[in-house]
């Protein structure tokens, strides 16, 4: 997964996630506005036939004393527990 | 981390109804579209024409052998891994009464027991007296974004589940409407699908007064596949293609 930071202060990052579309980045979106420290988190993305930036773009703003960097790693470490208790959740019932 | 609660309303290999409790409709909607687009399945991508004197061109031969589904097993191939197949099928001879022959994707023979046609019965093409059709295919794994006849589901969505609260009688010159309902709605902790009562809640409470509501965060998943593989490994697989690409993402921040 290719990674370009856009801009990057303490308390907001903005990021391009490079073959990524909406089915990874909304669910990482909705991981992270469920995060604690994160005061905003959105992500942008422009149609395959814009032909210009067509790789999504994440922007995260947290709290004072939240670092950005650490809390996309959060958010990342969340959608990995929420597949791994999906996946338990379904193989029990299946 | 929260617990998901999942429940199955129908289930078969191919086809599936199940209950998911406390999911996010961000989550819901990605693990659809993964479903969709990022489980890959083996499909015929490129063909070699040894004899074709059917009626049909070799590049409308070549989509609807493309679009025959063929079994994906898990952890076995990588994106791009190639397996070969063949089909070999001739027309009636001149002295036999019937008139046509029917190559049927059952005629595709495969160099990998694990590759093969989800079906035996999708017709390819009609042949008659004097036509031939001999090909040799490959088929490759890739995903359901880079071709339509890679995708493992066909029919894949979800819907709110619904709870129906009978809250007084009709009143007495009430009109007398049907109340179209579909899905799967929730009673008193039974799941019933709306089908079982003709999708219409008149029939199961006659002249009722009732409120419906959607039930917050959870979702009703129906699920079919192409045969590709069953709707367990379908959702197994999507639900895994999203971890791993969040573990990706996690370890490209760490750096």
């Amino acid at each position: 997964m290719e990674l370009r930071v856009i801009e990057k202060e303490p308390t907001m990052i903005s990021i391009e996630i490079a073959g990524e579309d909406h089915t990874f980045m909304n669910v990482l979106k909705g991981a992270l506005l469920e995060s604690e420290g994160i005061t905003a988190a959105t992500y942008d993305v422009n149609p395959e036939q814009s032909g210009g930036q067509t790789d999504p773009v994440l922007t995260i703003k947290t709290e004072e004393g939240v670092d950005a960097l650490d809390a996309l790693e959060d958010g990342a470490q969340r959608v990995v527990d929420k597949s791994d208790s999906f996946r338990e959740a379904f193989e029990a019932a299946a | 981390m929260q617990d998901y609660e999942v429940e199955f309303v129908e289930r078969g290999d191919r086809e599936a109804r199940f209950l998911v409790r406390g999911i996010t409709p961000a989550f819901a909607n990605g693990i659809r579209r993964a479903m969709i687009a990022d489980v890959p399945t083996f499909s015929i991508d490129q063909l070699r024409v040894v004899e074709n004197s059917s009626v049909m061109f070799d590049e409308q031969i070549g989509l609807r052998l493309g679009l025959v589904p063929l079994t994906t097993p898990e952890g076995e191939f990588e994106i791009g891994d190639e397996v070969t197949l063949a089909l070999d099928v001739e027309g009636p001879s001149r002295e036999e009464t019937t008139e046509t022959v029917t190559a049927y994707s059952g005629d595709i023979v495969s160099s990998d027991e694990l590759v093969r046609p989800a079906d035996d019965n999708i017709p390819i093409i009609d042949l008659k007296a004097g036509q031939r059709l001999e090909v040799e295919a490959d088929a490759v794994l890739d995903h359901g974004r880079e071709h339509a006849k890679h995708q493992g589901g066909v029919a894949v969505g979800y819907r709110h589940l619904q709870q129906v609260e009978v809250v007084g009688d009709k009143g007495e010159f009430a009109d007398d409407e049907p109340h179209i309902l579909r899905g799967v709605i929730e009673d008193d902790g039974e799941l019933i699908a709306t089908d079982e009562f003709d999708n219409d809640l008149t029939e199961r409470y006659p002249d009722k007064e009732l409120a419906v509501e959607d039930v917050p965060n959870a979702f009703v998943f129906h699920v079919e596949t192409d045969g590709s593989m069953t709707v367990e490994d379908l959702v197994v697989r999507a639900v895994d293609s999203l971890r791993d690409r969040a573990d990706e993402l996690r370890e490209s921040v760490q750096l």
